[in-house]
């Protein structure tokens, strides 16, 4: 069988209060544990942040700045600058964010510091909404989807942030999910070790956000890469494509059904979802083939 | 600096904060029962023992092995593996290759020449196991493994029953089989070749001098194919072909040859015949997928050159100068709803004759149950016993072909290991322990695939036809090394925990602690979402509402 | 009186870069706004000359900017930046968070009047806008007092963990050109300790800051920052007198110029004290008793000095540069709210003069002292025309 590798550690301590089965806080132990003891995290409100904190407890062992919603990018800029004055040049100074934190609100200091390449290792936990706040739209969330702010389901579709940050030519970005949990890893391991402006964005099918089962985050993730609706690649210096996984086994159908945030879809959204899928999926190829 | 500025930094872990309050629900480790286990015939811990072999662990796959069935090396290349028929595996791509494991450890086991301990404590009791075929043997091991003496009584000069006697070497080679019985008589049981217990006096005086007996003298008597002439020298019974076979002396026939049935054995004849040279024909009332022998022997038997005449039916048999004339006719064959209970229609007009030398009938065999009349009631066809395997003379117990319809020989290694056990307890309040089973079998349902990758089995390879013709060397092939670790791998585990840690790795609340060979929940912090359970690959935990037990 | 040395003809906005050059900080972001640019510029190019070992960064906003002054004090560096109007109201929800976190920050703002409309003036409603964030504000009359107070402002922060903005006025300041005595970087050196902050985020250590904490941590936060506040105005002189002690030019959280047995006082901040000043000595040489009296450090308000300098005193003007639409006069309204229930308080004239920029004479100021000299105050802050 196919083996769970990523290193092991005490970084990421239990009692924190994620939502039982939360595939935030699964992919937080992975990347806490990767990165290991010699990092700093920033962290805007999030979910990540109630994940992480709760006064006077801390759920991680590295130092964590609870930064404000649109900072991210520059306070971990502001950290990283303290540490080159003060030598201390070799600690990662990581953001842990959400979508609304990183698409919308953080979007500005994110793409100013990847302009100025800063050492800073930056992860978005896509959940594809203001899931912190009860579940609205962000600028991730999908076409028709619901939340709390499209109640008849998301009119415009998702963002592409990977391609806004390949275009800032940063050294390297990649997806990740929490169904692979080996490949989370090693992508985080291969960006801490590069200099410069790295982004991670990792998919999190959101319990309550998403409307899937306590037990099923895994496997939502998991169908997100199998029907190509969530692909996992890597883009290095912005213009050289890796797909990670160049095959889907599935329709969009079934990851779709699986969520109550599409509950309301007609057969119609589901063949043009899939169509937008297909074009999407084949436009990424194209660039990995290059 | 003279004043440090308010402590709002985190001092502590959230170590303290315990989660575990939240849960309705827990997980709980579970070893259930894989399919294949239920099917086996000796409910062997396939699922167990192939994911010590995962682990490299042969040894412990072989220990493993051997407490169901003392013969792995043997079954590995004879079972008929109803196993394979039920594996989970079949639902991704194709059924894992049980036997051709099977067959691995116990080749391994041979090579590396480990054996059975014999009993640490030597009890009272002792009983006398009558026949020394695959269900005797089995009883006499499990016996000596309860610490009770063994006194083996075996018609024939040699141990072995249908495995020395019936299988052609081909299939089974003899070294094998010595190896195997070997290693069980070095437990200490107590052996008499050439001893007969032909009628119901002997067998009184076995049961006052033991303090049971067990009866596995098998089913040796050939059924007779009505209308047909034993007498003639043309007519050869299958079970005395390959006896003499079998024992190097093979029977002088003509050229031509035709065998009348379609089960193993009269593959195994027919197989046997044309290692000798002969040309030959095998008659069937069933028509080709519907015969009663395993398919692999049936397209092995086709490569070999023999012709198969199915759905056919032999009227009448006449002489022609030196050969013969056997008339025959097709008919329509209707399986019916028990085995056995067909019935056949004639189709009229479709008359044919076959030419040929001789015929060997190999219709099946009967248990002789009527030396024992007196002592052991009988339905005619074999010894009556009840749920415990005993007949109705109190101490008197039976299994194997003589006691039961179920004629494959890992059934009968089955009944030996359950009577066994019955033995034991009917002497001693003896229990043979095994694991306490989760009642349910793990369904396909349960096992994560994704952890699966696609692997075509790893198939043994058959010798080429030409050798295979040449003499009785073993057709089937050993898997190499590396092949069977592969096809080990493809097992699913149904139900077993194979130490993968997912559950422990997927966990969002760092709330499984690895033991050394398992692992626990820590209750202070699992909340109960069940992610170990929908990403265990093998369906070895489950949810268990809070406040709930396993069964 | 020590005599004068190395002295250089600098504007106001250079002499603050001299001042944070001398103060060696550790990390600096800044974004450029007008009219704080030539900070900005001074210091990268101190920096690209090698004078300036400092972590520079140029965001792209001045949110950003104090996001990364606080993270990178919270860091344990010494921090500044410098900014205006816009830039310091965009900034505003950082200035909360950095006094919220004890971020000893030393931020220089130019006072410009914001939009809209659009305008480019001095009005100090920009800083004056942002008292309730938690830092402690000055204000300063000339370059060289900007660049004294821009060293001193490292001391008193980094001692109180309280963020300090200084304020001078766009242009009349800013851009004013005069002779700035440059203190010796052995003397700043002496003078400023190391920063080197217990609580800190550092590997070593573990700690986290601003994880959500409950109402009563939350509200004693704020009670340890006022008791801190509390503490500003000795500290304040303190310091003041010790960078006297090396330079000739001591300070405190006010001043008094010719204040002595005076029947007016005219009360104001920043650039309107040089011109005050000289309406004071042409009053005094018409024998008119008038004084100054110059609110340098603004937040905390040092209300018991208020009170003291202003006892038993006639009539007080406060003249105000900016305005609070609906209230009046910013330093007016505080300085009636601080010298509220004296037995023998002044009468308290509120004046908007300078407002939106626009010039204040030294013979304007001396017809108001004329002007109001025996009136009744009004409640309202009244627009001079």
């Amino acid at each position: 069988m196919d083996m769970i590798d990523y290193p092991d550690g005490e970084q990421f301590s239990p009692g924190h209060v994620a939502c039982a089965g939360c595939a935030e806080a699964l992919s937080l132990r992975v990347i806490l544990n990767t990165l290991g003891a010699d990092a700093i995290a920033v962290v805007p409100p999030s979910c990540t942040a109630v994940i992480c904190g709760g006064y006077p407890l801390s759920s991680v062992s590295i130092p964590v700045q609870h930064t404000t919603l649109e900072s991210a990018a520059a306070s971990a800029s502001g950290v990283k600058r303290s540490l080159n004055a003060l030598g201390k040049t070799n600690t990662t100074v990581v953001c842990l964010a959400g979508d609304g934190g990183t698409y919308d609100i953080g979007l500005q200091a994110l793409s100013s510091a990847a302009e100025r390449n800063e050492d800073i290792l930056y992860v978005c936990f896509d959940n594809e909404g203001y899931m912190n706040t009860g579940g609205q739209k962000s600028s991730s969330t999908p076409l028709n989807a619901i939340t709390g702010s499209t109640p008849a389901g998301k009119l415009s579709r998702k963002k592409n942030l990977v391609e806004i940050l390949a275009a800032h030519r940063i050294p390297y970005i990649a997806t990740c999910s929490p169904a692979h949990l080996s490949d989370m890893s090693a992508k985080i391991k291969k960006a801490a070790s590069i200099r410069g402006t790295k982004v991670i964005m990792v998919i999190i099918p959101c319990l309550p956000g998403w409307g899937v089962a306590d037990d099923a985050a895994v496997k939502t993730a998991r169908m997100a890469v199998d029907s190509g609706v969530f692909p996992l690649y890597e883009v290095e210096d912005g213009v050289d494509y890796t797909m990670t996984i160049d095959t889907r086994n599935q329709s969009v159908n079934a990851y779709l059904k699986q969520q109550k945030r599409y509950r309301n879809l007609s057969d119609k959204n589901i063949s043009d979802i899939q169509a937008d899928v297909d074009k999407e999926w084949e436009y990424l190829l194209g660039r990995a083939r290059k | 600096m003279d004043r440090q500025p308010s402590p709002l930094w985190t001092n502590s872990s959230s170590l303290l904060r315990k989660t575990g309050t939240w849960r309705s629900a827990k997980p709980e480790y579970i070893l259930s029962p894989s399919p294949c286990l239920g099917a086996c015939p000796v409910n062997g811990r396939i699922a167990e023992w192939i994911g010590l072999l995962m682990e490299g662990d042969v040894k412990g796959a072989w220990l493993t092995l051997v407490d169901n069935n003392p013969f792995p090396a043997i079954a590995g290349r004879i079972c008929h593996h109803p196993c394979e028929t039920v594996c989970n595996r079949q639902q991704m791509d194709e059924a894992v290759g049980i036997c051709s494991l099977e067959r691995h450890v116990g080749d391994v086991a041979m090579r590396e020449g480990w054996s059975f301990p014999v009993p640490e404590k030597e009890g009272e009791k002792s009983v006398a196991v009558i026949g020394g075929g695959p269900a005797g043997l089995s009883a006499a091991y499990q016996l000596r493994r309860l610490g009770i003496k063994v006194n083996l009584l075996e018609q024939q000069p040699q141990l072995g029953g249908l495995l020395r006697y019936g299988i052609p070497a081909y299939r089974l080679d003899k070294k094998i089989v010595d190896y195997e019985i070997r290693r069980i008589i070095d437990m200490g049981v107590d052996v008499e070749l050439s001893a007969e217990v032909d009628d119901q006096h002997a067998l009184q005086k076995l049961h006052d001098e033991f303090d049971a007996v067990y009866i596995a003298t098998g089913a040796s008597q050939s059924k007779a194919l009505p209308g047909l002439d034993y007498s003639q020298s043309w007519v050869i019974d299958s079970a005395e072909f390959l006896s003499a076979t079998n024992a190097g002396e093979p029977c002088s026939l003509g050229s031509d040859l035709v065998v009348i049935g379609g089960g193993s054995a009269a593959i195994d004849v027919a197989r046997t015949a044309r290692r000798l040279g002969k040309s030959v024909k095998l008659l069937s009332l069933e028509p080709e997928h519907l015969l009663p022998a395993q398919k692999t022997e049936v397209d092995e038997a086709i490569e070999e050159g023999i012709e198969f005449v199915t759905a056919a039916q032999m009227q009448s048999v006449s002489k022609d100068g030196g050969s013969l004339i056997l008339e025959c006719i097709r008919i329509n064959f209707n399986q019916g709803e028990e085995r056995g209970k067909f019935t056949i229609n004639p189709v009229p007009g479709s008359e044919f004759q076959l030419r040929t030398d001789a015929i060997i009938p190999s219709i099946g065999q009967d248990a002789d149950t009527s030396r024992w009349q007196s002592l052991l009631d009988s339905d005619g066809t074999v010894v009556k016993t009840d749920d415990c395997w005993q007949t109705s003379t109190q101490g008197i117990f039976a299994g194997g072909d003589v006691a039961s319809m179920d004629r494959f020989v890992t059934q009968a290694v089955g009944m030996g290991k359950q009577a066994a056990a019955e033995i034991g307890y009917y002497l001693e309040q003896l229990l043979s322990g095994s694991p306490v089973m989760n009642a349910n079998e793990t369904e396909f349902s349960e096992i994560n695939t994704n952890y699966f990758p696609a692997a075509a089995r790893n198939k043994q390879a058959d010798l080429e036809v030409d050798d295979r013709l040449q003499n009785f060397s073993e057709v089937q092939q050993p898997l190499a090394e590396d092949h069977a670790l592969a096809e080990a791998s493809r097992c699913f585990s149904c139900g077993s925990c194979i130490y993968c840690d997912n559950c422990y790795l997927y966990c969002p609340d760092m709330a499984i602690t690895k033991l050394k060979h398992g692992y626990e929940v820590k209750s202070d912090y699992c909340k109960g979402c069940g992610l170990c359970v929908a990403e265990c690959p093998t369906g070895s935990v489950v949810m268990l509402e809070e406040g709930q037990g396993t069964a | 009186m020590k005599e004068k040395q190395n002295l250089q003809l600098l504007s106001g906005n250079h002499a603050v870069s001299w001042g944070v050059k001398l103060a060696r900080p550790h990390v600096a972001p800044l974004y450029p706004i007008t009219p704080q640019t030539p900070i900005l510029e001074k210091l990268t190019e101190f920096h690209s000359q090698g004078e300036l070992d400092a972590e520079l960064l140029t965001p792209e906003s001045e949110h950003s900017a104090m996001s990364a002054c606080v993270a990178a004090s919270l860091t344990g560096a010494r921090v500044f930046t410098a900014t205006s109007s816009q830039g310091l109201l965009l900034m505003h929800e950082l200035l909360h968070y950095a006094s919220g976190a004890r971020a000893p920050i030393v931020m220089f703002n130019v006072n410009r009047t914001p939009g809209s409309p659009w305008a480019f003036w001095p009005d100090q409603i920009d800083s004056l806008s942002q008292r309730d964030t938690g830092w402690i504000k000055m204000y300063s009359e000339s370059p060289q007092e900007s660049l004294d107070t821009v060293i001193q402002a490292f001391r008193i922060a980094e001692k109180l963990a309280l963020p300090l903005m200084i304020s001078h006025d766009a242009f009349y300041v800013s851009h004013a050109v005069e002779p700035v005595e440059l203190p010796q970087q052995e003397l700043v050196d002496n003078f400023l300790p190391a920063y080197n902050p217990e609580l800190r985020l550092d590997t070593s250590l573990g700690q986290s800051f601003g994880a959500p904490i409950d109402q009563a941590t939350w509200n004693r936060s704020r009670r340890e920052a006022g008791e801190a506040m509390a503490r500003v105005e000795n500290e304040v002189l303190e310091t003041g007198k010790a960078w006297g002690e090396l330079t000739g030019r001591s300070y405190a959280a006010l001043e008094n110029y010719r204040t002595e047995a005076a029947d007016t006082i005219i009360v104001t901040m920043g650039s309107m004290c040089g011109t005050v000043r000289d309406a004071v000595d042409a009053l005094r040489d018409q024998g008119t008793a008038v004084g100054l009296l110059k609110v340098r450090q603004f937040r905390p308000l040092p209300v018991q000095t208020l009170r003291d300098s202003l006892a038993g005193i006639p009539s007080v003007l406060v003249l105000d540069r900016n305005y609070s639409p609906g209230m009046g006069g910013i330093l007016h309204q505080e300085l009636k709210s601080a010298l509220f229930g004296m037995r023998d308080a002044p009468r308290v004239h509120g004046l908007l003069a300078g407002v939106g920029g626009v010039n204040v004479s030294s013979n304007k100021i001396q017809q108001l002292v004329a002007e109001y000299a025996d009136a009744k105050p009004s409640n309202d802050s009244v627009w001079v025309e």
